[in-house]
């Protein structure tokens, strides 16, 4: 019923709906084929679990920019589908027209930062910095650090370009230059995880 | 059983120890015995039970009532056996038996396998071996019948005490485990109930009149209902003995103009401090409530910078201009000052508040992590 509703207002609003599934597996399956610019992904979905959802996506269809929902708030799930690969996030309950706003914006390349991820994405730096880092941990510069902390504060990435006297895209590809570092480090730990457990598949 | 593995082997270094002394015992006395290559021969023996005993009592499954008997009949044997290879003369004297401590053996077998009384029980069949083997001096004997008791019913005590701390670590591990997973199945429910709110919101706007007005009802319950279920109980938790996520103190801040953001890892402060933190938030939250028009938000951002944990509160509200905030320390009105600024110093760490005007205001608390208190 929800998706129902949301593919309805996407519909409305202009947007062409390619493809309309209920779980992840099916997703992966019919990314390849159709090809979309934008997955709006629900969290709360049966069957595997986002994670893995936005590596299969990303894998089929690289292009494809992934906007994830949850009802429950910035939690860990969150963070981890943003690791995985994910620009945007959204609470289930935000408006029609901010739900509506936050697709057009992730089809324009813009990362959909609510407060409560700005503060996720600082504390994951925090704490990647604080732990075992062999080999070029990623890191915030002053700048990016600055903007997070303004997004988790509650301003509008207009209002932190006023601030800090930016155009309004330098603001938009700093946050989204913070994802590509978390992107690439959560590649490259992956890499490494399969290695140490001997699941690189080229050694058989 | 963990701990049954640790008690075993050192049952049987106490036999293999018990059995240097008893060879030592048998070179330096050998005066006493007349039958001095039985002696070493009756050491073999018992070199031999040693080492098959000490195989034999790390299974569980061979820890039959046969061995631990067999062990009692076999050591009370070798204890008895003395009197084959000592002067008369010795033994009445109060000379060592051959097996000397190692006697104490099947004691400490019975204690672990079967209790308390087990234990008694055959350190007084020892003892009696022992008053037998030197029947008319009792008092030597005594000693030696003594310890034997008292070992057996310390040693049983302990490894039932042992017994019962696992059995209830165990019982705690599987409440633990049943705990998670009821609060994996809360959060589908949860996340359910979210959403279908958040959908009765929504159809409420579309259809207007007194939908609206139920729609309306739904988002504020939505908002309520995510604050709660994010301030997590459980990672009050998380630290060690008196430390506290101040999280879960924070997130209860949240309402539907207040947003808390706050990493994904607890925070953890000492109690007092955590709570003073708390406090001095509020005292913030409570400011932008009493100055500013309805409806003003406010966002709360927690940071943990590893010596220090920072908490950033914001509202978009009109502002105070420089002057204002002085003007009202100054003027005795210490709601500001004492409540925010006082707490923060009183923790060793320090407050800075900024506004402008039209700009809204921001207070920055920081909290050093211990090490430095008051």
């Amino acid at each position: 019923m929800w998706r129902e509703a949301v593919a309805r207002d996407l519909g409305s609003a202009g947007f062409e709906v390619v493809a309309s599934v209920g779980d992840g597996e099916q997703a992966v399956r019919v990314a390849g084929a159709v090809r979309p610019d934008v997955v709006v992904l629900d969290l709360q979905m049966p069957g595997i679990s986002g994670v893995d959802t936005i590596h299969g996506l990303l894998t089929a269809y690289p292009g494809a920019r992934v906007l994830v929902l949850s009802a429950s708030g910035e939690q860990q799930d969150v963070l981890e589908a943003i690791k995985a690969g994910a620009v945007g996030y959204l609470l289930k309950s935000a408006g029609r027209d901010e739900f509506l706003d936050a697709v057009r914006r992730t089809a324009a390349g813009e990362a959909v930062f609510t407060a409560g991820l700005a503060a996720l994405v600082l504390g994951e730096y925090r704490r990647i910095a604080a732990g075992p880092s062999a080999g070029g941990a990623p890191e915030l510069t002053v700048r990016e650090t600055e903007i997070l902390r303004m997004v988790a504060t509650g301003q509008s990435y207009r209002q932190i370009a006023e601030r800090l006297v930016l155009s309004h895209r330098t603001v938009q590809n700093h946050v989204q230059n913070t994802l590509n570092k978390l992107h690439l480090h959560n590649r490259v730990e992956l890499v490494r995880y399969a290695i140490d457990h001997g699941l690189d598949t080229g050694r058989g | 059983m963990g701990f049954q593995v640790p008690l075993w082997r050192a049952i049987a270094v106490y036999r293999i120890a018990s059995l240097c002394y008893a060879v030592a015992l048998v070179e330096l006395d050998s005066q006493d015995y007349s039958r001095w290559l039985l002696a070493w021969a009756l050491l073999g023996v018992m070199a031999a039970w040693t080492a098959a005993t000490s195989y034999a009592y790390r299974e569980p499954q061979r820890r039959t009532a046969l061995l631990l008997v067999s062990d009692l009949v076999i050591t009370a044997g070798l204890l008895l056996s003395t009197a084959a290879v000592q002067y008369p003369g010795s033994m009445r004297a109060g000379a060592t038996p051959v097996t000397a401590t190692w006697v104490a053996g099947p004691v400490l077998a019975w204690a672990v396998q079967w209790g308390r009384r087990a234990g008694i029980v055959s350190a007084l069949v020892l003892a009696g071996c022992d008053f037998a083997l030197r029947s008319d001096r009792i008092s030597i004997a005594l000693n030696g019948a003594v310890l034997l008791v008292l070992a057996g019913m310390l040693v049983g005590y302990l490894a039932r005490l042992a017994a019962d701390v696992e059995s209830a670590q165990q019982r705690a591990t599987e409440v633990e485990a049943a705990g998670r997973e009821r609060e994996r199945l809360a959060r589908d429910i949860h996340d359910s109930v979210l959403q279908v709110l958040a959908l009765v919101q929504r159809r409420g706007i579309d259809a207007g009149g007194e939908a609206a007005e139920l729609g309306r009802l739904a988002g504020e319950q939505e908002a309520a209902l995510r604050a709660l279920i994010g301030a997590k109980p459980e990672s009050y938790l998380a630290g060690q003995e008196g430390e506290v996520d101040v999280r879960a103190l924070l997130t209860r801040e949240a309402s539907a103009t207040v947003t808390v953001s706050t990493p994904a890892e607890p925070v953890l402060l000492t109690a007092p401090a955590a709570t003073e933190t708390a406090l001095a938030v509020r005292a913030a939250l409570d400011n932008v409530r009493q100055h500013c028009p309805d409806g003003t938000r406010a966002w709360v951002l927690v940071e943990d910078e590893g010596d220090e944990v920072a908490v950033m509160i914001r509202d978009d509200g009109p502002g105070m201009t420089g002057g204002r905030l002085a003007e009202a320390a100054a003027a005795g009105r210490l709601g500001v000052s004492h409540a925010i600024d006082g707490r923060m110093r009183d923790l060793g760490g320090a407050a800075q508040i900024t506004s402008g005007d039209g700009e809204g205001t921001l207070v920055v608390l920081r909290v050093p992590r211990r090490g430095r208190l008051l």
